[in-house]
């Protein structure tokens, strides 16, 4: 009987390294969380919710994770960036940053987003500015932003994406997230990847 | 049978008091509302709505003393966008649960009479007659963080 235990373990070691090697492989570690959204460098100029003026170019070297949103916005919005601030705590890196650009700049104001912003994380930067500015960061993005139809002229929804994009620190788009992708540990992960 | 009834009968108690029920086995599990930013007043609530009957449901209103309006919403999400929509109702099928939860279907609150603290109630309306009332429990950007994580990993 003695002689068959020798293959018999022979062939289980053999399998437990074949199953390693599967398994090694099958977790592509090159791979990142977002999917691969590579938009060249740019640029824009922003008034931040403590009223100081804020240019993307001025933080080259960060990664920054770029959202659209509106302050009258119930759920999306909050959900969201309740979101960013948990991927800026597993970071905890001065050199990530998240920004939360409103796509409502008639109504949120510099005052407006500084009562809102602050109540999310400390570290999440909330930008405003004109009509013009703002379409531009959204045309860059390859996104857009539209006042909800039928709606009166105080109260009103705006259409917007739900992405967030990853800037790379080129100041170059290199991820976005579509909404089913704003799981704040892999973006965590990603981010901090990018910042090795 | 060693054990007492009245102890089974306690215990019975003490298992469903968490589950706000109403007739016709409608069920409303983990509500919760969003704790409102400061210089908004609107917000949106959450929840499982379960009917654990053989009939079909529907969910026909909310009402909440802590806002003027409350309505149904749900969220259309398009190539790269998305927007909310008011719907007249939400279908609760015959033994299923609805949930309504962040980024998806949910209740909206608008013209908070003030920041709301702690907890709301909310009043829900159902087809079959049934009315619930739920206090929900109101959670700060991170305490709404922490439970989706505990819902749904």
């Amino acid at each position: 009987m003695k002689r068959y235990y020798l293959p018999l373990a022979a062939l289980v070691l053999i399998a437990l390294v074949w199953f390693g090697i599967l398994g090694f492989l099958s977790t592509d570690k090159t791979k990142f969380h977002g999917d691969e959204y590579r938009r060249p460098a740019f640029d824009f100029s922003l008034t931040d919710h403590r009223s100081q003026k804020f240019s993307l170019s001025d933080h080259a070297g960060k990664v920054i994770l770029l959202n659209f949103g509106f302050t009258n916005c119930p759920d999306v919005c909050p959900t969201t960036l309740g979101m960013l601030g948990e991927v800026l705590d597993i970071v905890g890196d001065e050199r990530a940053m998240a920004l939360f650009i409103t796509v409502d700049p008639d109504r949120d104001t510099v005052s407006k987003l500084g009562a809102y912003i602050p109540f999310f994380h400390d570290h999440i930067v909330g930008l405003t500015g004109s009509q013009q500015a703002i379409k531009q960061v959204n045309d860059a993005c390859g996104t857009f932003y539209s006042k909800e139809q039928e709606a009166s002229e105080e109260d009103y929804l705006v259409i917007h994406s739900p992405a967030v994009y990853l800037i790379g620190t080129g100041g170059e788009i290199v991820l976005r997230y579509p909404k089913e992708k704003l799981d704040p540990k892999k973006i965590a992960g990603d981010v901090k990847r990018l910042l090795l | 049978m060693t054990m007492k009834k009245p102890l089974l009968v306690f215990l019975f108690f003490l298992l469903a008091a968490p589950f706000a029920r109403g007739e016709a086995g409608i069920s409303v599990k983990d509500p919760w509302v969003r704790q409102n930013p400061p210089g908004t007043s609107v917000t949106a609530a959450y929840m499982v709505i379960e009917n654990t009957s053989a009939v079909a449901d529907e969910l026909l209103s909310v009402s909440c003393g802590c806002s003027a309006e409350a309505s149904i919403h749900v969220i259309e999400t398009g190539e790269d966008s998305m927007v909310m929509k008011e719907v007249p109702s939400i279908a609760v099928p015959p033994g299923a649960s609805v949930g309504l939860s962040p980024g998806g279907s949910h209740l909206m609150l608008e013209g908070l009479s003030g920041d709301i603290k702690e907890s709301v109630v909310l009043e829900l309306k159902f087809r079959s007659g049934a009315r619930i009332s739920v206090k929900a429990p109101v959670l700060s950007p991170s305490a709404a963080q922490k439970r989706s994580h505990s819902h749904h990993h």
